[in-house]
């Protein structure tokens, strides 16, 4: 009897999804469809004007029939855009070295030497939260002192440092998942603590130490403000405030501003493409 | 014996943290105590500490409408692009949970916006914004929705509706993304449980998808609302704080009292205030999160 029973309800429960099936695939196929263009359409629509002339443009053709490929000699001509380019791409290497050389020892020192209790990891964190503008001034004071407003180097010690939090935090994550019975064994054969952090530790969370290095990168890469305000000259500024400012003053026209966009877009999405499986990794390493 | 071992490990343990602590200390405690000294003072870029007027650039700031208006808006704006995202973000994640094949596709088309550097993501959107030529103007014409081309950014009612747009653009991906991520860790057997107790999608979603995720979503919030009142790069390419000053929040006025004006002693009183009070704003959300994470743990 009861067994009956549960053989109806779920007889019924299969109609029900049966007849439901054919309309909820239209409904997720519109949805999915809809996402695509949202993400896709600024993208896209970039890639279109950098081979759109001004006047088909203006003519309203939203897809040039004769795609005008001379924007990309014309911005790279207008614009230093290899020197920025070769700008945020030192400064979002270096500087992602740096983050890691100091915050990979102090998160090890925190998680498994346990200095600093539950004030050390807070006050690191914390320091997150204030936003960047209360920052600025104070930092570009001391730069100034050491001689290193308008460097390169000025903006990669800017960034090594104020990416340590986000850092601090993906490696601590790291950190807590690896067993920490291998290590024990290390100390017990002998090896110093400093040996072992570095030999033994290293090499097994070499996946999220990287993750963490791109995601770091990318910051620097990404950052704007301290850029704007530390930098003057092409020499030093990075792609984002060089072209913050070209755009409307030598780069009126769209398909040359696209064109600029577009090259400091590339990098990071192909490097995101090469390396997506470590980046969502990285990314999602904050959930237990 | 094991208490030297003890002992040894902590003053190495010390001494790896020591260059991390430095630039913890560098980068968010040294700038306080500065910005306290030059707020005292009257400063200039050119000329700091040229003369102490004690509290009188709390008084100006307390008195400056620009900056009340701006300190307004920037936790507004906070609070509504966070639930936005959040909203738009976990119905994403579900989304990307009943597609069956693509999803690897969609998840990197979702990876990409909160890559995107966001100065180039503003220029992008100031072409598809653009009066003449930009592709939403070319679109809603196209459909008849409008007559003559609507200039958005420079619409005081438009701009920072545009600039959200934007943000959720960038922003939502990563909360579907980790939401999603969330999901694939729930237990199976609730749901299972649920829908032989004949629990419909609705229900399902509202007493089992939600009450576990909330922890996440708890954090998520958090993160997200701090980093919106960072906001600064989306304002400075789309609109530069216009038209007048709708779009004026926190950051971008400080950086024009600082770096267009050079009143640095009146810039570092505003820095502090802004900083309380978007510090006053974060602690309630933060307390909710500890809440929700108390009553599920």
């Amino acid at each position: 009897m009861e067994q009956r029973s549960i053989i109806l309800v779920e007889r019924s429960l299969i109609m029900r999804t049966r007849q439901g099936q054919l309309g909820r695939r239209i409904g997720l196929l519109v949805a999915v469809l809809l996402l695509v263009v949202f993400l896709a359409a600024p993208i896209a629509y970039l890639g279109i004007l950098s081979v759109t002339s001004q006047g088909q443009m203006l003519s309203g053709q939203l897809w040039p029939e004769n795609p005008y490929w001379d924007n990309w000699p014309i911005a790279f001509r207008t614009v230093p855009l290899v020197q920025f380019l070769r700008n945020s791409i030192v400064a979002a290497v270096l500087s992602a070295i740096m983050t890691l050389a100091l915050s990979f020892p102090l998160a090890y020192a925190v998680v498994r030497l346990r200095i600093g209790g539950r004030f050390l990891p807070s006050l690191v964190l914390a320091s997150y939260a204030a936003p960047p503008i209360v920052a600025a001034i104070p930092l570009f004071f001391v730069l100034r002192a050491l001689g290193l407003i308008d460097q390169l180097l000025g903006l990669v010690l800017v960034y090594g440092m104020a990416n340590v939090p986000v850092a601090f935090y993906l490696l601590d994550n790291f950190l807590m998942r690896l067993p920490e019975e291998i290590e024990e064994a290390a100390w017990l054969d002998g090896a110093g603590t400093i040996r072992t952090m570095v030999t033994i530790v290293l090499p097994l969370m070499a996946p999220g130490v990287i993750a963490t290095g791109i995601i770091c990168g990318i910051l620097a890469y990404n950052e704007f403000l301290f850029a704007l305000l530390f930098t003057y000259s092409p020499a030093s500024q990075t792609l984002p405030v060089g072209l913050s400012l070209y755009q409307g003053e030598r780069l009126v026209q769209y398909g040359q501003m696209a064109v600029a966009s577009l090259v400091g877009i590339l990098p990071v999405y192909l490097l995101g493409g090469l390396l997506q499986r470590w980046l969502i990794g990285g990314l999602t390493g904050g959930i237990k | 014996m094991h208490e030297t071992w003890v002992k040894r490990r902590r003053r190495i343990g010390w001494l790896l943290a020591g260059p991390g602590i430095v630039g913890t200390v560098v980068i968010a405690l040294y700038p306080l105590v500065v910005l306290v000294v030059l707020s005292l003072s009257q400063s200039s870029l050119g000329q700091p500490l040229r003369g102490w007027v004690g509290l009188d650039n709390f008084g100006r700031a307390l008195a400056d409408h620009v900056f009340r208006a701006a300190l307004v808006k920037t936790v507004i704006y906070a609070l509504v692009v966070t639930s936005l995202q959040l909203i738009l973000g976990v119905a994403v994640a579900l989304l990307l949970q009943q597609v069956t094949r693509g999803g690897a596709l969609l998840r990197t088309l979702l990876l990409l916006p909160v890559m995107t550097p966001p100065v180039m993501l503003a220029v992008a959107w100031r072409l598809v914004l653009a009066p003449s030529g930009g592709l939403l103007n070319r679109m809603l014409q196209g459909l008849g929705l409008i007559e003559a081309p609507v200039t958005f950014l420079g619409s005081p009612r438009l701009a920072f509706p545009a600039i959200a747009i934007a943000d959720v653009w960038q922003w939502m991906p990563f909360v579907a993304l980790l939401t999603f991520a969330g999901l694939q860790l729930l237990p199976r057997e609730v749901f299972e449980a649920a829908s032989l107790d004949g629990a419909g999608v609705f229900q399902r979603f509202w007493h089992c998808t939600l009450p576990l995720l909330a922890p996440l979503l708890a954090s998520l919030f958090l993160l997200r609302f701090i980093m919106a009142t960072k906001l600064f790069d989306l304002v400075y390419v789309l609109t530069a704080g216009g038209p007048g000053f709708t779009t004026t929040v926190g950051s971008f006025y400080i950086y024009r009292v600082a770096f267009q004006q050079f009143n640095i002693g009146y810039a570092a009183a505003l820095t502090i205030l802004f900083g309380l009070v978007v510090g006053l704003t974060t602690l309630p959300v933060s307390r909710l999160r500890q809440v929700v994470q108390r009553l599920e743990g």
